[in-house]
């Protein structure tokens, strides 16, 4: 194990060295499964990221469907109607200016971000909520005005970029950040804030600044999820990224556990595969989801998947053979 | 610290029309236990909450280490050296005995997101460093049993001693604790007593304490400042305080158990 790369590290190595084996495989794949597999993974993001904000810093945000707008469109534009003054700059290579857009639409989510951030941390509880619930409605509202994207037609014709590799890169990356952000004792802070603001602050620990952070980074890939959506479906459109939108991946974060980073994961996997199953029923399906979700919330209250033994999953596998090389500590 | 200390000088809040304190001189020397005592509601906490910046005082100015301390944000009056305990208790219930002392070292860190990503030597090498200490501390209150519990968890008396671990951490030069005795039985208040003066003495602090228990108080501050209505009416020794007309009258002359603490 070379000595720069830890343990975590060399997990998200292993993870997007998977998903580029994956891509590499996935012309085998019918075009749905595919589809639904890169839904999976934008969710999974889109979850991760927000459960750093409602679920670890206990901030509740309804806001994120309008970072992954903001994320969706400036990376459609960029790869679309900018995409003739950009090419030179690549040597017309999508693969170096499609990560180029995605990381342009995280960022400048991630300004908007902080932008609503700012004034708005102050605020605690249903009141965050309600003001991130009206930012997500103002930039649909600005979209649907701005006739250079398209207004309230959308934007269509965006080129087909996402692929397993990209989806899942993101994924892998995005689930390392939440996950080493949380751990490390800056990371804790985190958790601190979202137990009690107060006697954080009493422990000189800048609850402002965490806050802004947790919002900042869940922008930020809220933003690359919004860009990777854009360039799997073709088109987007700003009543696409509404309320519902945003309303969905919080019922993600809830049902897998606030502050759980597996059981987010895994109720981004259910509900994705879910509400595709349901399809065959039509008109029913909110429904049964809906009651699905009843059903769940009755029977897990404290989330999907809460681990029931006394140490994590880890202690238990790191005695058996393809993860004890990954158990050994870095000899440097 | 400086020579100064802690120094309120006549400092007032104002409620709307509620006057809660009003005009409070007083100096916590380094070094020195300080007691804060007054019947209910005469603004003791009232007095912590302005010195740590949970309010900003109305009129009126607080010195810390010959520095204004006024208006400056929980957080960074916590930097300047003064930490905290809270009536009740107010632990990251979540968090583990363990993260709880480790959270507070935050002041001292040198990582930050950027270094909790990367995750490279020195990162790991501050962290080990961080569980060496956060060990330490648990160890000398003896709390390392339940490191791995999380901190609501804990039984009441545990809770109330993580706390001040846990403000510890911080590493401070001035101890507010209070009401650290509340809800505690005869034998915890002894043991109470004597954690306080180890903690002065090992860690070279000076502590201002807000009690009701007055054995606690009598027993180990070497000064009392007594608050009635939000106006300071004391000050002394404790028998200097025991003695006062006015404070009897205001304070122990109404105690119908056990009359005045003599």
């Amino acid at each position: 194990m070379p000595s720069w790369l830890n343990r975590s590290q060399l997990v998200l190595v292993a993870a997007l060295l998977a998903a580029g084996l994956a891509q590499f495989f996935s012309n085998h794949l019918d075009s749905y499964v595919l589809s639904v597999a890169m839904g999976v993974g934008i969710n999974i993001v889109l979850a991760s990221s927000l459960n750093l904000i409602n679920g670890f810093t206990g901030q509740f945000s309804l806001g994120h469907a309008g970072f992954m707008a903001v994320g969706a469109y400036t990376s459609a534009v960029l790869t679309g109607k900018l995409a003739a003054q950009l090419n030179p700059i690549f040597g017309g290579h999508v693969y170096l200016l499609f990560p180029f857009a995605l990381v342009v639409g995280g960022l400048v989510a991630a300004v908007a971000g902080g932008l609503v951030g700012a004034p708005s941390l102050r605020l605690k509880g249903d009141y965050l909520a309600i003001v991130t619930l009206g930012f997500g409605e103002i930039i649909k509202v600005i979209f649907q005005n701005v006739e250079y994207v398209g207004g309230a037609k959308g934007l269509n014709a965006i080129p087909d970029y996402s692929n397993l590799f990209w989806v899942f890169g993101t994924t892998a990356i995005t689930v390392y950040t939440v996950w080493a952000l949380l751990n490390s004792t800056y990371g804790r802070g985190f958790l601190a804030v979202a137990d009690d603001e107060i006697s954080a602050e009493a422990m000189g620990l800048n609850t402002t600044r965490y806050k802004m952070v947790a919002f900042v980074v869940g922008a930020f890939f809220a933003g690359i999820a919004g860009g990777l959506f854009a360039h799997l479906n073709n088109y987007i459109n700003p009543s696409g990224f509404d309320f519902n939108k945003s309303i969905e991946i919080v019922v993600m974060v809830i049902l897998g556990g606030m502050g759980r980073h597996t059981g987010v994961i895994l109720s981004a996997i259910l509900l994705t595969v879910l509400t595709e199953l349901l399809r065959q029923f039509g008109d029913y399906r909110m429904v049964i989801y809906s009651l699905l979700l009843i059903v769940l919330m009755i029977l897990r209250p404290q989330g999907l998947m809460v681990w029931p033994f006394k140490n994590p999953l880890w202690f238990y596998l790191k005695a058996y053979w393809p993860f004890r090389m990954l158990a050994r500590r870095p000899t440097s | 610290m400086s020579a100064t200390g802690l120094q309120l000088n006549k400092v007032t809040i104002r409620f709307g029309g509620l006057t809660a304190v009003s005009e409070v001189s007083a100096t916590v020397r380094p070094g020195e236990l300080a007691g804060l005592i007054g019947p209910n509601g005469a603004g003791k906490t009232t007095v912590f909450n302005l010195i740590t910046g949970v309010y900003s005082p109305t009129e009126g100015a607080i010195e810390f280490a010959g520095r204004a301390i006024t208006g400056l944000r929980p957080f960074e009056i916590t930097a300047r050296g003064i930490a905290r305990t809270f009536q009740n208790i107010r632990l990251f219930g979540s968090l583990t005995v363990f993260d709880n002392v480790r959270v507070a070292f935050h002041l001292h860190l040198r990582q930050g997101p950027g270094q909790s990503l990367s995750r490279g030597p020195t990162f790991h090498h501050e962290e080990r460093e961080l569980t060496e200490r956060t060990r330490e501390l648990l160890e000398i209150f003896k709390l390392d049993r339940v490191r791995d519990e999380p901190a609501r968890s804990l039984p009441y008396g545990d809770q109330r001693r993580l706390e001040i671990v846990r403000a510890l951490a911080t590493q401070p030069e001035l101890l507010l604790l209070d009401e650290p005795a509340a809800g505690m039985n005869p034998a915890e208040k002894v043991e109470l007593m004597k954690l306080i003066q180890f903690i002065q003495e090992r860690y070279k602090l000076a502590i201002l304490l807000v009690e009701h228990d007055m054995k606690v108080v009598m027993g180990i501050c070497q000064r009392i400042h007594v608050l009635e209505y939000g106006r300071k009416i004391a000050e002394g020794t404790p028998a200097q305080v025991r003695e006062n007309p006015a404070v009897i009258a205001a304070y122990l002359g109404y105690d119908p158990e056990n009359g005045p603490t003599k």
